[in-house]
């Protein structure tokens, strides 16, 4: 079994926050796979998907139906354990989910890469450079803490909605 | 895997209940026994009463018990079993979450098609817990499978 209850993983801790409904305030994700494979072979530790509308009950729903517009959105989560987080290795990432995104025509997704390594200066300098706003980028460190951040309003919502640092265990977003 | 929904019992006794303590009102009032203080000990009595009814009604209709090997499961709600099948049948599972938030485990053929929900919500289970466990009885039936083809090809 891959969920240890005294430790449990940190892809574990933050799906079980997406499943209580955490992106609520973003998305309605739906439906969470773990160790999925793409077409290509890649395998994501987590892969969800979901809309932007959310169902709700009577005046919510109602909200959603008439306001909110109901985008295809997705989230990939990446494990490397004990490897380090790779330039080539990121880049090569984020190709196969734009183009994930562009065959299920989604509107935005959000990759977050976990490792127990530190993040590398010239990982957490792509990352935080990182504009386009199809895809929100974060990689995290589970050994330090440390929470990497796109610059881009998807990659921010990664903190402030998904409350990344949170099954991280630790307190606050330390932006490099 | 099960769990006794108290939601649901309580809605099918609620009506008995209430029925039950009518009646038992009228047969007080019929022996002459309302005046007397050992009518709320009657009455009371129309709990059990109700609540035996709504949970007979609630196991026969309502309840959902999984039960599952390594090979195969099945889905009975109340008396009828509403799905059965082997985990060879299926390729990928995933948590659903339903319009009420509540998450079930689905279960596909193949990627956005055919698939089968299973109500896991109504049973005691963690989700990721029982996804792992039947992710791994997907990956050992897929391997089961190919492996004879590659002993015949070496």
């Amino acid at each position: 079994m891959r969920a240890v209850e005294e430790d449990p993983l940190p892809v574990d801790a933050f799906e079980r926050g997406l499943i209580r409904g955490r992106a609520r305030w973003i998305a309605d994700l739906t439906e969470f796979f773990r160790d999925y494979r793409t077409d290509d072979g890649t395998i994501f530790s987590l892969y969800a998907r979901g809309r932007t509308r959310n169902s709700g009950f009577l005046i919510s729903r109602f909200f959603a139906w008439t306001v909110l517009p109901n985008y295809s959105v997705a989230l990939f989560c990446v494990d490397e354990e004990d490897r380090i987080i790779g330039l080539e290795t990121l880049r090569n990432r984020i190709d196969q989910i734009t183009r994930i995104s562009k065959d299920n025509e989604l509107q935005w997704a959000w990759l977050i890469v976990f490792s127990r390594k530190n993040i590398q200066p010239s990982i957490a300098s792509y990352v935080s450079r990182y504009d386009k706003r199809e895809l929100g980028l974060a990689v995290a460190s589970t050994s330090s803490k440390q929470i990497v951040l796109s610059n881009n309003q998807i990659g921010k919502s990664i903190e402030k909605h998904l409350r990344l640092s949170k099954s991280l265990g630790g307190e606050e977003t330390r932006n490099v | 895997m099960t769990k006794t929904q108290v939601s649901v019992v309580v809605s099918y006794s609620m009506p008995f209940v209430l029925l039950s303590a009518i009646v038992i009102n009228n047969l007080l009032q019929a022996y002459g026994l309302s005046g007397t203080p050992s009518r709320l000990v009657f009455l009371s009595t129309a709990f059990p009463i109700g609540f035996s009814i709504g949970r007979a009604i609630y196991l026969r209709w309502s309840h959902t018990l999984i039960a599952f090997d390594s090979q195969s499961f099945s889905v009975v709600k109340g008396s009828k079993e509403i799905a059965t099948g082997f985990w060879r049948s299926y390729r990928f599972v995933s948590i659903i979450i339903d319009r009420y938030g509540r998450p079930n485990l689905r279960l596909y053929k193949s990627i956005d098609g055919d698939h089968l929900d299973l109500p896991i919500s109504r049973t005691n289970v963690r989700p990721q817990k029982i996804r792992d466990r039947v992710q791994g009885f997907l990956e050992t039936e897929k391997s089961q499978r190919v492996s004879p083809r590659a002993v015949e090809a070496a």
